[in-house]
């Protein structure tokens, strides 16, 4: 019966929602590659009252008869925002990050449904042993980095000096002689909104959407990056804190309008003491 | 005979009434493009009201004739009569999303006019939003958070391919040398909007609306990308207001007890045989 308790409180848990993406964006501010998340809100169905029994007393009326009440806000969509995040030089050879908004780079990461392809935009990479001699290209978790042919990035070991250029290509000098022995994968998200999250500083395109269209090639001419660096987080401290200050608020008029409610029943109640 | 009773509970009512209305603009404050509703109230219809009394002829025998006179008017309680939008302009926020746009209204001809962006409903029906909160979704296409397609001044569908477009200020939207342009309509009389959740408003079966409107119906707007509407809901009077209405309903529950103190005098005092 009491509609404006019901409106608050379940505006309430949606803004609690909203804090926990604020605070999810707050503590992934230093981690490298890492895409702020945002969501705004939007309002819930309205329900019409027909308070007016007798349409020929509703003189001087303008509007179509009834009231109509909403049930409060929910939020709408949550979106990455892709922008560019800024670069830090670390010196290290393995450390690349992407320098076009929409690029990324594949991993191939074992699931419990299988093999699937992640995205990423947190170029940290590692070389890792595998078998005798050989040493495998992986991301900070140790899944193996996709290269440009659609395969693992395998190289022998023994080398004195290994770069990434900003083509993406692996050069590796073995005896004063500099080769090329791989090429790093660079996606183009296409329709970013369909990716999905899945933690660790990986998206996937979800399991129940068709993958057309959604992640694009990028010609190898187009690939640009920068080596000896990584991407920081897009997150803007300073904005998170607004909007956490805003949530905040307005979780408290919320609450204000659930105790003023109450109030109203408890003159209700009083009524008959 | 006690008129008041009903009036005072009719007039809890009423102010509960208002205050769903308050709290549903105040859980709205921060959804873009939310358009805050007002409350009005209106009383009942007048009744006139008759003495009934009697006048004395001077005759010898005290000869009596009935006479009943106007005593005035009076209403016997009030309730919300309509919960009208106020389409005030939001001010505008920066999002830096390429997907967020904001409709601002420069110049329409009649007082009460506002602009919306044209959407399609899961019915294939059109509807109106001003909450510019838009996105790509799997095939391309642009559509609000909810999913509905964002319309061109052709009612169709909008397809982006992805999340590379420009979109200008007067609404042209361009994609890999392809140009839309975004829907917008036009209504004269805002109040005939009805909201139906989602953000979208439905047009009443009274309302007219223009459809593309342009130069020669003098109407002027203006789209901005990477820009919100905030909701033009105003937390300090909205709280004001729900102040207010919290004391006239207390004071609505106070007559409302001072009339059963009177009823319980007739029942305690006058009905007690002594």
């Amino acid at each position: 019966m009491n509609r404006s308790m019901i409106q608050s409180a379940v505006t309430m848990g949606q803004l609690q929602k909203k804090l926990d993406l604020v605070g999810n964006n707050l503590s992934n501010s230093e981690t490298t590659g890492y895409k702020s998340h945002n969501a705004d809100f939007s309002s819930l169905l309205y329900q019409q009252i027909n308070n007016q029994s007798h349409s020929d007393a509703e003189i001087g009326r303008v509007t179509p008869e009834g009231i109509r009440i909403g049930s409060g806000a929910k939020l709408g969509h949550t979106n990455f925002d892709l922008t560019q995040g800024s670069l830090k030089n670390t010196g290290r050879e393995l450390d690349v990050a992407l320098v076009e908004d929409r690029h990324m780079f594949g991993l191939r990461v074992t699931t419990e449904q299988g093999e699937e392809v992640h995205y990423t935009r947190a170029g940290n990479f590692y070389l890792n042993p595998v078998e005798d001699g050989q040493l495998l290209l992986t991301d900070a978790n140790g899944y193996p980095v996709i290269g440009a042919d659609g395969e693992n990035i395998i190289l022998e070991d023994n080398f004195q000096a290994i770069t990434i250029d900003s083509n993406g290509r692996i050069l590796i000098t073995r005896d004063q002689n500099q080769l090329v022995e791989g090429t790093l994968n660079v996606s183009e998200a296409v329709r970013p909104r369909m990716l999905e999250s899945v933690g660790a500083n990986r998206f996937r395109i979800p399991a129940n959407v068709e993958e057309d269209g959604i992640m694009g090639d990028v010609l190898s001419g187009d690939v640009k990056m920068q080596s000896q660096t990584l991407e920081t987080s897009n997150v803007d401290v300073a904005k998170q804190m607004t909007e956490m200050l805003m949530a905040q608020r307005a979780y408290q008029f919320n609450a204000k309008s659930i105790s003023t409610g109450d109030q109203m029943m408890g003159l209700v109640s009083q009524l008959r003491s | 005979m006690l008129r008041g009773f009903y009036t005072a509970a009719a007039g809890m009512m009423a102010n509960q009434r208002m205050q769903e209305t308050l709290s549903n603009n105040m859980a709205n404050a921060y959804t873009p493009g939310y358009k805050a509703d007002q409350g009005t109230m209106r009383a009942f219809p007048e009744l006139l009201i008759e003495r009934m009394g009697s006048k004395t002829i001077p005759t010898k025998n005290g000869f009596k004739v009935p006479d009943a006179g106007h005593v005035g008017s009076l209403n016997t309680g009030v309730y919300m009569q309509e919960a009208v939008p106020s389409f005030i302009q939001g001010d505008l926020k920066e999002t830096g999303v390429g997907t967020d746009l904001a409709l601002v209204q420069n110049e329409v001809p009649d007082e009460s006019g506002s602009l919306f962006f044209r959407v399609q409903n899961e019915d294939g029906e059109e509807r109106y939003t001003r909450n510019g909160n838009f996105t790509v979704d799997g095939e391309g296409f642009l559509t609000t958070n909810h999913g509905y397609y964002v319309l061109d001044r052709n009612g169709d569908p909008i397809d982006t391919g992805g999340m590379e477009f420009k979109v200008s200020k007067n609404g042209e939207l361009t994609v890999g040398g392809q140009a839309f342009t975004l829907g917008v309509s036009y209504t004269s009389d805002a109040s005939q909007m009805v909201k139906e959740g989602n953000d979208l408003f439905r047009l009443s079966e009274e309302g007219s609306i223009i459809v593309n409107p342009g130069e020669e119906e003098g109407v002027g707007y203006s789209i901005h990308q990477s820009h919100l509407e905030r909701s033009n809901v105003d937390p300090n009077r909205t709280m004001t207001e729900m102040m207010n209405t919290y004391r006239s309903f207390e004071m609505n529950q106070r007559v409302l007890k001072a009339y059963d103190q009177s009823m319980q005098k007739a029942v305690t005092e006058i009905g007690r045989i002594s």
